[in-house]
């Protein structure tokens, strides 16, 4: 006789399974190498050098000595009519 | 309100911008390439968000509207009592799929066809293939809300919608979205796959596999609860809370300019929530009728989902702590900050509720109403109204016309669910302990949870009234003049005039480049 709970099992087993599978295939592919360049994929230079309203002068002046002279933001930059 | 910008408003920043340029060639914006992709990236994603971003925002209103009403019957038993289609249990049903299927689902499609492009550095592939697939997946959804009002329903939570009615346009409006995703995907140009990737895709091959097993249509009995749970919990971890955490992961750190607290930290939270998440759906059946194991497994498993919700949620906290002070300028970052908050806190009382003991309280009672909105409303759709308000300007070439209307969207919407939420998990407490009284009479339940009744209808109302200012104002957007709504060159700040170029313009258009263009850039020191 067939439990009730077959149905769930299996569709838990196959989810996992297929997690498990892909996760694998990311690391053998070489997804998980160098994550500080992935976390900085979203960024183009312009994002580093964006006057930010918020920021501290210390916070801004290091982005400046990093990135270089400030742009000004266009209006509504951040989302929205601020 | 604000006059709406000119078409010259977003190249205001031209002279210092320039200037800037000068200052810094280690760092002259996006190469010519770079500048085209984007370009191309946005305009292939325009037509298929802003149809999705329209009909996500017309279900939302006919979900306000149903949920008002389900929820007035709660305290007035004998409202709209004259027609069929009217009755509680259509309507609070029809609310569920508008607001989840057709406001959540659709919003949250047209964020992910707009960030893939932008994450994989290249343009949506098959377009016309996401847009038909869009518009099939909104017939299916208004088939499968016009059937409920019918009293045509499959009787499973969450899975309603008649699947030989509407089901063919849902799984193939679905399937035609997500294969122009994948599409778009394959034919990447990015090296790496930013975190979002992975939340977005993992959604895309989560949610079929999750409906076919929810509509197979043999299930019966006891088997058809435990598949019916298996669905309604998983299509919140692996559809909703997969999109809107890997929209989070990409506008709380590109609004602040900052990458997240820790990439390593995101990649856990992903592929704990992949590996482990598809085990809690039985908790929704403590002390139901299945093996007891089942149940524990589950329960388990809820409490071992601290681990996905405390990295993301360390990850999206701390990327802001110590710049709270951005949320006053980014109506964006209020909506998804307080998103993510939610997220976590939605998480963390889903593990506690799974609990026996905390289970035993709140079963059956208000309290899981209160939680599910705390998901599904102040986690998912406060991401979702963020993620529009960055959009919607770029992909219409203009800003919002009206700061007063985004405030007051903010407020009434984040009044409307505090007060929704704290009525409803007061009440439900209240139930259930008098639920669990053997003294008192079933009626003392019912009476008990009446106030946070009519708190709930009162947080529905203020709500409602949110729904209808972001509607109008997103339709002022769509509508402005046309010399307003024009796409402006640069296009809307994300190419300021330091990144423009002669040939990106050019490349918009399909034209040759005009000639010279590259030695003048050269000259400028923007090659």
């Amino acid at each position: 006789m067939i439990p009730s709970s077959l149905a769930v099992i299996v569709a838990t087993a196959a989810l996992t399974l297929l997690a498990a599978a892909a996760l694998a295939w990311a690391w053998w592919r070489g997804y998980f190498d160098d994550l500080d360049a992935q976390s900085r994929v979203i960024f183009e230079p312009r994002d580093w050098r964006l006057e930010r309203p918020w920021e501290s002068p210390v916070d801004r002046l290091e982005r400046e000595t990093t990135y270089g002279a400030p742009i000004a933001p266009a209006p509504g930059e951040w989302g929205g009519a601020a | 309100m604000t006059a709406p910008q000119s078409p010259q408003g977003a190249g205001g920043a031209a002279a210092p911008a320039a200037s800037a340029v000068g200052a810094a060639p280690a760092l002259r914006g996006l190469a010519p390439d770079d500048l085209e992709i984007r370009l191309r990236a946005d305009e292939s994603s325009r037509v298929v968000v802003l149809v999705l971003y329209a009909v996500a925002i017309g279900w939302l209103l006919v979900g306000s509207i149903f949920g008002d009403i389900a929820s007035f019957k709660l305290h007035w038993p004998d409202f709209l009592t004259r027609q069929g289609w009217l009755t509680f249990g259509r309507v609070r049903t029809a609310h569920l799929h508008a607001v989840n299927y057709g406001w959540a689902t659709a919003a949250l499609i047209g964020t992910s066809v707009w960030l893939l492009p932008r994450l994989v550095h290249t343009e949506l592939k098959g377009a016309l293939t996401a847009l038909l697939g869009g518009v099939l997946f909104t017939i299916g959804i208004t088939v499968g809300i016009v059937g409920v009002l019918l009293g045509v329903n499959d009787g499973m939570e969450w899975l309603e919608a008649n699947r030989y009615a509407a089901g063919p346009f849902l799984v193939i409006g679905g399937g035609l979205v997500g294969l122009s995703l994948f599409r778009t995907v394959a034919a990447r140009r990015a090296q790496h796959l930013y975190v979002s990737v992975w939340y977005i895709l993992g959604a895309f091959i989560w949610f079929p596999m999750l409906y076919v097993v929810g509509k197979w249509p043999t299930w019966s009995g006891v088997e058809s609860a435990a598949v019916n749970w298996f669905f309604a919990h998983n299509v919140l971890g692996f559809w909703l809370t997969a999109m809107s955490v890997g929209a989070a992961y990409y506008f709380i750190p590109k609004v602040l300019g900052r990458p997240i607290y820790s990439y390593q930290l995101s990649v856990i939270g992903f592929w704990s929530l992949a590996l482990f998440y598809s085990l809690n759906g039985m908790h929704h059946l403590v002390g139901g009728p299945i093996p007891t194991w089942m149940v524990t497994t589950s329960i388990v498993a809820s409490v071992f989902m601290f681990i996905p919700v405390v990295a993301t949620g360390i990850n999206l906290h701390m990327t802001v702590v110590g710049r709270f002070g951005a949320l006053r300028h980014s109506p964006t970052l209020r909506f998804v900050v307080l998103g993510a908050i939610a997220y976590t806190a939605v998480s963390l009382q889903g593990s506690f509720t799974a609990l026996r003991e905390v289970n035993r309280v709140t079963h059956f009672t208000h309290w899981t109403v209160a939680h599910s909105h705390v998901g599904g409303y102040a986690f998912v759709s406060f991401v979702a109204f963020g993620a529009m308000y960055y959009v919607v300007p770029r992909l219409v070439g203009h800003e919002w016309p009206s700061v007063r209307l985004v405030r007051w969207h903010f407020n009434t919407v984040l009044a409307g669910i505090a007060i929704y939420v704290i009525a409803l998990t007061w009440s439900g407490v209240a139930q259930g302990l008098a639920l669990l009284d053997a003294r008192l009479p079933f009626q003392v339940s019912v009476e008990r949870s009446i106030p946070g009744l009519y708190g709930r209808s009162l947080g529905g109302l203020i709500l409602t009234v949110g729904h209808l200012i972001f509607a109008y104002h997103f339709w002022l957007m769509v509508r402005m003049p046309r010399g307003a709504t024009r796409r402006t060159l640069p296009p809307f700040h994300e190419a300021q005039p330091i990144l423009y170029t002669a040939e990106a313009d050019a490349a918009r258009r399909g034209a040759p480049a005009p000639a010279g263009a590259s030695a003048q850039r050269r000259a400028e020191g923007t090659a």
